[in-house]
């Protein structure tokens, strides 16, 4: 199933090229915007299933209408670190994530806004997004660990460099707009295996991104068990696994960004710099070369 | 006015004469979609709420503070904000770059609260006392001259941290988001009795033994500036948690058993005990390594800002 939310904030299930409306299934849950109907609607999505799915076979199919990002304000947005072997032989580097803004996400068609900082460069880092399902804490490192995802989506961790004190800075990954994500949330059922999805992503046409998630260092599960070790999980928490930097690029004023996981979906936003600042086109190397 | 949370999910206002008066009734008014956000709700509608809340605390019959169980007035903030090192600590140094990181909204405790150690190998487990700033509207793109108007109140808060974890070299912070590493209370000051909150004194005690003891005037940039940075960033939200950094000076382990009081002059103070099925033991006291590491490690200027002599 895909789950996808409209701009005028209804549930739908994605058909076709459309999508059926499946609201009816959640009518009882109170909400003020769509940003906190979508984690009650996740919470109850599992009991609510077969409800969900007759509405979905029943009703009428409508032209895809626009859309916000399945979870427009997570609870919690999650990014792992350099996850990916990238074409090396090396041993798996030290787990590890943070935090970032979850006001930072945007939907489909949107727009990500450069600020007006000094940053070195804004990257694109497309990666896989896992989207929670239920609260949990200290999930196993196997496969019963899906079982707290509602599914998985796509998601552009866009990066402004050379920012903040050490590191990859959190907020240099954190302006608004700086997390286009979806465009729907695809249940895990119809994923049969998380860890051979291709991941692409292009500007203007070019492509740059071009991975897939079976290079990944620690898998779905690892990184649900980590993450959970830590903290408690939320219904509409996103979790970011990380990207391949081989292929990144720079992102700047007019640039249209169109990123694609292999059975998971399409998303694209555009690129607006106030300040119109440029940087060279096509795949940073020195970048790739640092990871 | 203080705003508290007591007697599991009532909210209250503490009196002159403190007893905390329940007016949870008024905040049901506008139906709050759960129990997080109550108070998220209540401060979003302050300014209309305020005459009734001071009416029912000037007419008294409230719970005296005694006999009331405190909780953290928020229990799930929409963003809990963290200034990484933030206070000259004794050094001369020129301002520093500012940073920040993100600490997990679901690690709040509360007065009376156990902050629980997990299992993995920390080196240490420190306390950092703080104040903390509470939003009060939404707001982006704050000016200097407008960025107060955006705070609701404040609090003090602890930020427990476990050292030594995570990849080398990144600093992920992942260890201050442990569940119940964020401590909160012991309610919310509103920003009207805090004429300045530069010239408060923030302490730490562990066992009744003093650890932290600094002045937040010692801040190396103050409130309005970190509001206006942080809402150039991310859109603030009422309920949002700032907090400004410690003074590292003054830092030492939280273990098994301990009972570790953070105060804030003109807020407040609150205790919560520690427990760690490990039963780990550090070195008691004030962990002054830490502290010299910290002071050695500031080396982040900000290009051309005028410092001393730069040690």
């Amino acid at each position: 199933m895909r789950l996808v939310l409209t701009r005028d904030d209804r549930i739908g299930v994605a058909r076709g090229g459309g999508m059926v409306d499946v609201s009816g299934a959640f009518d009882d849950i109170r909400y003020r915007t769509g940003a906190d109907r979508m984690p009650r609607v996740l919470a109850a999505l599992a009991e609510r299933r077969g409800r969900v799915e007759e509405l979905a076979a029943s009703g009428a199919t409508e032209l895809m209408p626009a859309l916000q990002a399945p979870v427009p304000r997570p609870p919690k947005l999650i990014a792992a670190f350099g996850n990916y072997r990238e074409g090396s032989d090396r041993e798996r580097q030290t787990q590890d994530m943070f935090l970032e803004s979850p006001d930072s996400v945007i939907g489909p068609g949107g727009t990500v806004v450069l600020p007006n900082h000094p940053a070195t460069i804004f990257h694109h880092e497309a990666e896989l997004a896992l989207v929670i399902g239920r609260r949990s804490k200290d999930l196993p490192a196997d496969e019963r660990a899906i079982a707290a995802l509602a599914g998985y989506s796509c998601a552009i961790d866009v990066s402004a460099r050379g920012m903040g004190r050490i590191g990859p800075s959190r907020i240099g990954k954190s302006f608004d707009t700086f997390t286009p994500l979806g465009p729907a949330i695809v249940t895990p059922d119809e994923v049969p295996d998380a860890q051979n999805l291709r991941v692409t992503l292009s500007v203007n046409g070019e492509m740059r991104q071009d991975y897939t998630t079976s290079d990944m260092e620690y898998g779905v599960p690892e990184i649900l068990a980590f993450i959970s070790a830590y903290m408690t999980l939320a219904p509409g928490d996103v979790i970011l696994c990380g990207t391949n930097h081989q292929g990144l690029g720079a992102l700047q004023d007019g640039d249209r960004v169109e990123m694609s996981i292999e059975g998971i979906g399409d998303l694209a936003v555009s690129v607006n710099d106030p300040q119109r600042r440029e940087w060279p086109r096509g795949i940073d190397a020195e970048m790739a070369a640092r990871q | 006015m203080r705003i508290a949370a007591f007697d599991e999910g009532k909210i209250g206002v503490v009196a002159g004469d403190e007893t905390v008066v329940d007016i949870t009734d008024l905040v049901e008014d506008f139906e709050p979609l759960g129990p997080d956000d109550v108070l998220p709700d209540l401060i979003t509608h302050f300014g209309q709420l305020e005459p009734e809340l001071e009416r029912r605390a000037a007419a008294g019959g409230g719970v005296p503070l005694g006999e009331a169980r405190l909780q953290s007035p928020l229990t799930r903030p929409s963003k809990i904000i963290c200034l990484m090192g933030n206070y000259r600590e004794g050094t001369d140094r020129p301002l520093q770059i500012l940073d920040l990181f993100f600490k997990s909204p679901e690690a709040i405790a509360g007065p009376g609260g156990t902050v629980v150690l997990p299992p993995h190998q920390a080196a240490i487990f420190h306390h950092e006392g703080e104040i903390a700033v509470v939003i009060g509207r939404e707001a982006k793109d704050l000016s200097p001259e407008e960025a107060m108007d955006a705070v609701f109140g404040y609090v003090a808060f602890n930020d427990i941290s476990a050292r030594g974890l995570g990849r080398e070299g990144i600093n992920s912070f992942l260890g201050k988001s442990f569940d119940t590493f964020a401590l909160f209370g012991p309610w919310i000051v509103t920003k009207d009795e805090i004429p300045d909150p530069q010239t408060l004194h923030v302490t730490v005690d562990v066992n009744g033994e003093r650890r932290q003891d600094y002045s937040t005037s010692d801040m190396e940039r103050p409130i309005p500036e970190l509001l206006t940075y942080i809402s150039s960033v991310t859109t603030l939200r009422p309920g949002d948690v700032i907090c400004c950094g410690t003074n590292h000076q003054g830092l030492g382990s939280v273990q098994d058993g301990d009972v570790v009081t953070t105060s804030v002059s003109g807020i407040g103070s609150f205790d919560v005990t520690v427990q760690d099925e490990h039963e780990r033991a550090w070195a008691r006291g004030v962990d002054r390594e830490a502290g010299a590491r910290v002071i050695a490690a500031a080396q982040h200027p900000v290009a051309g800002a005028a410092g001393g002599s730069g040690a």
